[in-house]
């Protein structure tokens, strides 16, 4: 059954606010804009995915990637807040221009395909195909390895997103802190020998770190 | 008939050996007896041989012994057969007793004289491989074992002469005597191969057999001579490095740099006898060819006056011996040279006895000198050391040819034969017996005169020298001694065994010529006349040539001599400098050579290796690196990007069309049928064809294959363009065709 | 809607993604570049879920928005070290290796 009318504007409405909001997103010189900008693209998507009647990753999509995934990027964005002069990298630009151009070329290619190739009948499909309940199913009895695998995967990103963004200063500031204490205690052997006994029992407890 | 010959060289090589391993650690002593020992057991196995079984066995060929089947290659007539064997016959007999007796003597004399040296075991240890090489080099069946001799004479010389080699001038002797030895090695090489080419044996019996009968070796070779001529001038180019005539007799002066008692051994009584000794091996090729035999005897007579006038002006004393050898050397050569094959081994047999006495004496002198052998500055030594005198004085009549003394029967034989040769008839070169007696004459003069010089200015007169060398002189011990006094009998009663009994009409007392004949052939006849008028006229000469002598050095420098030196001292330095030709060799072989071997140094080493080779591979392997450098960029966008790009050239190579690299065009008069298929496995793609053929006509179809008719004949280009509806991708192939 | 309609849109903001990627200096914008990259995954997976009448797509998809997230968060956070380090952002001068 050939689209209708209404089916194409929606469609066109869509998938132009995709491309122009990702073209958009590229092209901004404020990280800021940028990131409001993707999100603006991911609502679209989220209305295309439903327009595949995939409802579960459409509010998912908003949910994750328009909340939570863009939001950690602003929080980035906030502490690394630089305006650039020159938005394009300069470097071995001709290759990566080259690669562009590849890039292209295969898309021609692939819409040259695509015409001929995909099929353009579409199945029927039931009434709970896409929703929670569906998805939901499947998650926890077909993927259910793929679902836990993915649980310990962020905890992994969790943990490696703190251990490798953590500060240093800390660290750095108990350490010397740890030396001054123990220059302390020599001093203090020193000049009171006779407390020397007591001294070695807490300087051995508190001298390693 | 067999017996033991192996032993008489093997035990000095056995001695040479025990010496290099642990001579370092024995005593004196020890060393002395075992090097003394190793030539005595040899001299004594060489004497039993000699006196007791040789002569039964010397008409059979002599005593033999076959060690070791050496090399045996090729079969049929071209095959070389060598076997590691010894042969004793007249000849090599005698060289055979020379040799270890002299040798023996010589040892025993340096066991005194080099007793202050520290390298004592070495020094015995070279003498004892010397000796064991000579006896090889005389012993040998062939001329490969002859050879390996020569070349190890070669080598001990070299050994020897530089013995006390941290002194730059010593080593440099050395080389310059392996080097102009090795020169003329070159020239034995090409000949023993020339011979071996047309008379396919190297072993002396049938080379000898080789020569008598058949005409093998006479066939023509090169510039109208005979083989014969060519091998015979080629080994004595070998002869005339080893046995130093011109060109190549340089090396025996500087040879003097070596301990004395090498230059008595070596220098003197044995290894430049060599040369002599092959030509007498090989007398049956070299009578074959009488202009070969020409250019031995004249370039001996030559050889023998040049270096007696070079002997005039020397100042050391072993100088003046090295040129009387070079000179006693020429009249050897002459001798065989004339086909007085006899008298050039009897002179070799005295000459070995009288030169070596000299040489020893001059050892004993120096000693006395301490170590200086300055003649200008010695005079007096006749009551001083009278012993040593004694000898040279023995010896000094020996060289001169007074009567009855060896040389005087030797020389006699030589210039005499020279004159009354008839060898040269056939070839028409009779003036060559003349003109080389000639020479030889002049020579005889010369050497008298030389020697008596020698013997003036040393031992008569006063001394001329320091107060402090003065105090020194001293007669040598007896270990020196005694060798001296047997030479010198030698020198003295050696000449008996060659008397010309023909002149008196008692042919038997000439013991020499009977006993060579097996081997060397019957011995030249010379009139009577002949005989007399030159035995009267060498006497004559040798009386001039010392009363010359006395009369410029009677007692130490005359009046003659200074007047001499002073009208004409440009041609007095001249001769003192060996009329240099060391300096001119020096310019003309020397100094271009060099530039030579630098040049090609520069050119290989320095360009092709070093800069080419070395720092070229290194530059390639550099410049690869630079290249490949570029992969690794470290820079994950451009990553992406190549990865992009490799898709993308993927894709597009993957999409084309299968077309033929070439259309497949079949001309049937004015049509054509093109078949545009790939050759091989054909793909399920469906395609399509566009045929353009040139006339403005074209044609699209789904199928490869298509027909055409042309309206004209003429050239045209058909072009296919072959499509691929599904990716659009497309490939055109082109193709001139001519129709007619 | 055929489905390559949503093939063709899926490969077009692929290419975008990829442009910026490819092109960009600012490393936050290149980390949103790869982000896009995999949406236009998604997409592809969503539509032949759709074509193919499979729901296997979505739950495939479901995984890749996680995966997406713990990519992000350990992305932010190695940039961060990184503007710790060298004070930039700026891909440019990030670099070690000679040019």
């Amino acid at each position: 059954m050939p689209p209708s009318v209404g089916e194409y504007i929606v469609f066109a409405l869509l998938a132009g606010t995709v491309i122009g909001g990702a073209i958009f997103t590229m092209t901004r010189r404020n990280p800021v804009t940028a990131v409001m900008s993707l999100v603006g693209t991911f609502f679209a998507l989220a209305a295309t995915y439903a327009s595949l009647s995939a409802h579960f990753l459409a509010i998912i999509q908003i949910l994750v990637y328009a909340g939570a995934i863009m939001v950690l990027f602003i929080f980035v964005v906030m502490i690394l807040n630089r305006e650039e002069v020159a938005p394009v990298a300069l470097r071995g630009l001709g290759f990566r221009s080259l690669g562009v151009a590849a890039g292209i070329y295969l898309v021609i290619i692939f819409l040259r395909v695509v015409r001929v190739a995909a099929p353009t009948d579409l199945p029927v499909l039931p009434e709970t195909f896409g929703t929670v309940s569906s998805i939901g199913d499947l998650l926890f009895r077909d993927f259910l390895y793929p679902f836990e695998a993915i649980s310990l995967l962020l905890l992994v990103a969790v943990v490696g997103g703190v251990v490798i963004s953590r500060s240093h200063k800390k660290e750095v500031a108990a350490e010397q802190a740890a030396e001054r204490r123990k220059i302390i205690e020599e001093l203090a052997r020193h000049d009171f020998p006779a407390l020397a006994d007591n001294a070695a029992d807490t300087h051995g407890g508190g001298g390693h770190h | 008939m067999p017996f033991n010959l192996r032993l008489i060289p093997l035990l000095p090589f056995i001695g040479a050996t025990l010496l290099m391993l642990f001579g370092r650690r024995w005593k004196r002593e020890t060393v002395v007896l075992v090097a003394c020992g190793a030539v005595l057991a040899a001299a004594f196995v060489a004497f039993d041989a000699f006196f007791t079984r040789l002569p039964e066995a010397a008409e059979v060929g002599g005593l033999t012994d076959n060690v070791w089947s050496w090399l045996s290659v090729g079969s049929g007539p071209t095959a070389l057969n060598v076997d590691l064997s010894f042969r004793m016959d007249a000849l090599s007999g005698l060289l055979c007793l020379i040799i270890t007796f002299i040798g023996f003597l010589i040892h025993v004399y340096a066991s005194g004289y080099m007793e202050h040296e520290p390298d004592y075991a070495r020094f015995f240890a070279y003498l004892n491989l010397f000796c064991g090489a000579m006896l090889v080099l005389v012993l040998g069946d062939s001329l490969p074992v002859m050879f390996v001799g020569w070349e190890g004479v070669g080598l001990c010389s070299y050994l020897l002469i530089g013995f006390w080699y941290t002194d730059n001038a010593n080593a440099s002797a050395g080389k310059k005597a392996f080097i102009t030895n090795r020169i003329g090695d070159f020239g034995f090489l090409l000949g023993m191969f020339l011979l071996f080419q047309y008379s396919g044996t190297m072993n002396f019996r049938e080379i000898t057999s080789v020569a008598q009968s058949g005409s093998a070796l006479m066939q023509p070779f090169w510039l109208g001579q005979p083989v014969a001529f060519w091998v015979c001038v080629l080994l004595f180019i070998g002869a005339t490095g080893k046995s130093a005539q011109l060109p190549l007799y340089v090396w025996l002066p500087d040879a003097m740099a070596g301990p004395t008692p090498v230059s008595a051994l070596i220098h003197a009584a044995t290894m430049v006898t060599a040369g002599v000794y092959m030509v007498a091996r090989l007398h049956a090729v070299y009578l074959l060819s009488p202009a070969a035999m020409a250019i031995v005897a004249i370039v001996g007579a030559l050889t023998a006056a040049f270096a007696a006038i070079i002997g005039f002006a020397q100042n050391d004393f072993k100088k003046v011996l090295a040129y009387s050898t070079v000179s006693q050397l020429g009249f050897m050569f002459a001798g065989v040279g004339t086909g007085n094959f006899d008298a050039g081994v009897f002179h070799l047999f005295t000459h070995a006895f009288f030169k070596a006495g000299l040489f020893l004496c001059a050892g004993s002198v120096m000693h006395a000198m301490s170590g200086s052998g300055d003649i200008t500055k010695m005079g007096g030594l006749r009551k001083l050391i009278p012993w040593t005198h004694g000898v040279f004085f023995v010896c000094w009549l020996a060289i001169c040819g007074l009567p009855f003394f060896s040389g005087f029967f030797s020389k006699d034989a030589i210039i005499a034969g020279a004159f009354a040769t008839t060898i040269y008839k056939d070839a028409g070169l009779q003036w060559v017996g003349t003109f080389v007696g000639v020479l030889l004459v002049l020579a005889a003069l010369g050497t008298a005169f030389y020697m008596s010089r020698l013997y003036f200015l040393v031992f008569s007169g006063s001394s001329r020298a320091d107060e402090e060398t003065k105090h020194h002189i001293h007669e040598s011990p007896g270990v020196m001694v005694g060798p001296l006094v047997l030479l010198a009998v030698g020198a003295a009663l050696g000449g008996f065994i060659g008397i010309p009994g023909a002149v008196i009409d008692h042919p038997e007392l000439n013991l020499l010529g009977h006993f060579f004949e097996p081997v060397l052939g019957a011995e030249m006849v010379i009139p009577h006349m002949t005989e007399i008028i030159f035995t009267v006229l060498s006497v004559a000469l040798a009386g001039t040539g010392v009363w010359l002598a006395y009369v410029f050095y009677g007692g130490g420098y005359r009046e003659p001599a200074h007047q001499v030196a002073f009208r004409f001292p440009r041609f007095v330095a001249l001769v003192r400098d060996k009329f240099r030709v060391d300096e001119l060799y020096d310019a003309i072989f020397i100094r271009p050579l060099r530039k030579l071997s630098e040049w090609l140094f520069w050119l290989a080493d320095r360009i092709l290796i070093d800069k080419i080779l070395v720092e070229g591979v290194g530059a390639v392997v550099d410049v690869f690196g630079r290249i490949a450098r570029f992969v690794q960029l470290g820079d994950a966008q451009r990553y992406m990007a190549a990865f992009a790009i490799g898709v993308a050239a993927l894709v597009f190579f993957a999409t084309r069309p299968p077309a033929p690299g070439e259309l497949k065009i079949n001309v049937e008069g004015l049509s054509v049928q093109v078949d545009a298929r790939r050759p091989g496995r054909q793909s399920p793609r469906e395609l399509e064809y566009s045929f353009d053929f040139d006339d403005g006509r074209e044609e699209n179809q789904t199928a490869p294959e298509i027909r055409h008719a042309y309206r004209q004949p003429g050239k045209y280009t058909i072009k296919v363009t072959v499509t691929d509806p599904k990716w659009g991708t497309s490939t055109q192939v082109k193709r001139r065709v001519e129709v007619q | 809607m055929p489905t390559y309609y949503y093939l063709t849109l899926s490969f077009v903001l692929f290419l975008v993604g990829t442009t910026g990627v490819l092109l960009r200096r600012n490393a936050l914008i290149v980390l949103m570049g790869i982000e896009l990259q995999l949406n236009a995954g998604n997409l592809a997976f969503l539509a032949f879920s759709r074509q193919l009448g499979d729901e296997k797509g979505q739950a495939f998809a479901f995984i890749i928005i996680a995966l997406a997230a713990a990519e992000a968060a350990v992305g932010l956070a190695i940039l961060v070290a990184l503007f710790r380090s060298r004070q930039t952002i700026n891909l440019d001068e990030a670099s070690l290796m000679k040019r």
